[in-house]
């Protein structure tokens, strides 16, 4: 069902040393405050800048909580996690950004610009990339382009639809190439023809050495794209 | 004391806040202060646990307290520099009044947190007030921490796609805030009118007359309390203005 190529690399890579974790958990526990029990527990994991790793679980089950521990908008209650060697409690939120692409669960909330253009511009001028104006003018056109955005380039983020928003909120984020993806529910309102160019985006994303981590319920999406599937039940993740 | 009516713990916050807004003099506002906080140890909220949810705004209030004490003039000099007087002990006297003052506000205003929202609902409307102002009330104090929700989420938002807020200095920090206060006041806006057609989806305002399963009934405690809190109120406003 998953790509058997990906995991006999993935295998064989960790076998010969080729792989160093990108993102390590070491017995991560989290709880919310005023909660006894523990949304997570001792997860013990290591995501790889490569494949595609996709996280499923019923709902509740605290796949939006991981994905928001590993950006470092929440904090483990035990136990650490470390990005790229470094442990995330010392690096700010914008630190961690440029390394980790991050598409909210509700694209909505990670729009504040005024125009869609402005928006794909944003991250591209605040990361220091060291590009030129036209060459992030460029780099914007070819984004918006891409997600079929041009259209809508001159109009407010927030009027646009449900399915419009998640393609900008990914757009946003892609543009920054970032080392690591993590998108939440990437599918949810997508058509099956943007889903296809969201996963050719993937595609590129993989053959340019970089790592997508995938939050989803999208079965369909997963079987097709995923390298390595991971279970979250009960506050602890079962790989599959 | 939580068990009171809820239109008893409204009584007792409008003379608590009365009481705080009238008084002019650090000393009876101090005694307020100490007044309602030993009210919510008596109902058990932790005033210095909430408190520090809002210890961001620390800075501001010290601030405050500063321009107070330097630009009310009169009374004894304290610090002054050539002919300038810098700090008095007027100023120091108006400082401690807002502080106390503040402060009474702010915790007075806690003893709302020991009824639910439906009791409040409840409550307004038997005090004749109509309806749809009562449950307008509730919605927006639960509006609020959507709000906070929103700020946290496109602050985040903001840093993760490159800008450092707590590194760069406050001119450019000025700058994103007010570049994304439009955005969040929209998606506020908009989640409000969505809120509004929801209600009126499920029929709100659809009878004018409502009835209520449960009506709420005023004990001798509540009584007691409210007789106590208006007397009081009264005798210390009369003091205050008379002498």
């Amino acid at each position: 069902m998953f790509s058997a190529n990906g995991f006999i690399l993935r295998v064989l890579s960790v076998k010969r040393g080729w792989l160093m974790a990108y993102i390590e958990l070491e017995n991560v526990t989290f709880c919310y405050p005023g909660q006894s029990r523990p949304v997570l527990r001792d997860i013990n994991l290591s995501i790889y800048k490569e494949g595609v790793t996709a996280i499923t679980g019923a709902n509740g089950s605290g796949k939006t909580t991981f994905s928001k521990l590993l950006i470092g908008i929440l904090t483990p209650t035990k136990g650490w996690i470390k990005l790229n060697g470094q442990l995330l409690t010392s690096l700010t939120l914008a630190q961690i950004g440029r390394r980790i692409g991050y598409v909210f669960q509700n694209p909505g909330k990670q729009l504040f610009c005024e125009t869609v253009e402005e928006e794909i511009a944003f991250g591209v001028r605040n990361l220091g990339l060291g590009l030129s104006t036209d060459q992030v003018a460029q780099k914007v056109r070819m984004v918006l382009d891409y997600f079929e955005l041009t259209r809508y380039a001159q109009v407010y983020p927030l009027s646009l639809s449900a399915g419009e928003k998640r393609r900008l909120a990914i757009a946003a984020v892609f543009v920054l190439e970032p080392d690591l993806l993590l998108l939440d529910e990437p599918t949810t309102g997508l058509d099956p023809y943007r889903k296809k160019l969201l996963g050719d985006y993937l595609d590129k994303v993989i053959a340019a050495k970089r790592g997508v981590v995938i939050i989803s319920h999208d079965q369909k999406f997963i079987s097709r794209y995923a390298t390595r599937l991971i279970k979250l039940q009960e506050g602890q993740f079962v790989e599959e | 004391m939580s068990d009171l009516d809820p239109r008893t713990k409204i009584v007792s916050i409008l003379c608590l806040s009365t009481l705080a807004v009238f008084l002019n003099e650090p000393w009876p506002l101090l005694l307020l202060f100490v007044f309602t906080l030993l009210i919510l140890l008596f109902l058990r909220i932790n005033f210095f646990r909430i408190t520090m949810r809002f210890k961001k705004l620390l800075p501001l209030l010290l601030l405050m307290l500063i321009i107070q004490s330097i630009f009310t003039a009169g009374g004894e000099v304290l610090i002054s520099f050539h002919d300038i007087n810098i700090l008095t002990s007027n100023g120091i006297n108006s400082a401690l009044c807002i502080l106390f003052r503040l402060l009474t506000l702010f915790s007075s205003a806690m003893i709302i947190m020991t009824s639910s929202s439906k009791d409040y609902v409840l409550a307004l409307t038997q005090l004749k007030i109509p309806y749809e102002i009562a449950f307008m009330v509730l919605v927006a104090l639960r509006f609020l921490p959507i709000f906070i929700e929103e700020i946290k989420d496109t602050l985040v938002a903001i840093q993760l796609r490159g800008v450092d807020l707590q590194r760069i200095p406050w001119r450019h920090k000025i700058k994103f805030y007010t570049r994304f206060l439009a955005p969040l006041l929209s998606r506020v806006m908009l989640k409000a009118h969505q809120l509004a057609i929801t209600m009126e989806a499920r029929a709100f305002r659809v009878y004018r007359r409502r009835t209520y399963l449960r009506l709420l009934q005023y004990s001798v405690a509540d009584y007691v309390v409210m007789v106590f809190f208006a007397i009081a109120t009264i005798v210390v406003l009369a003091r205050d203005f008379l002498y």
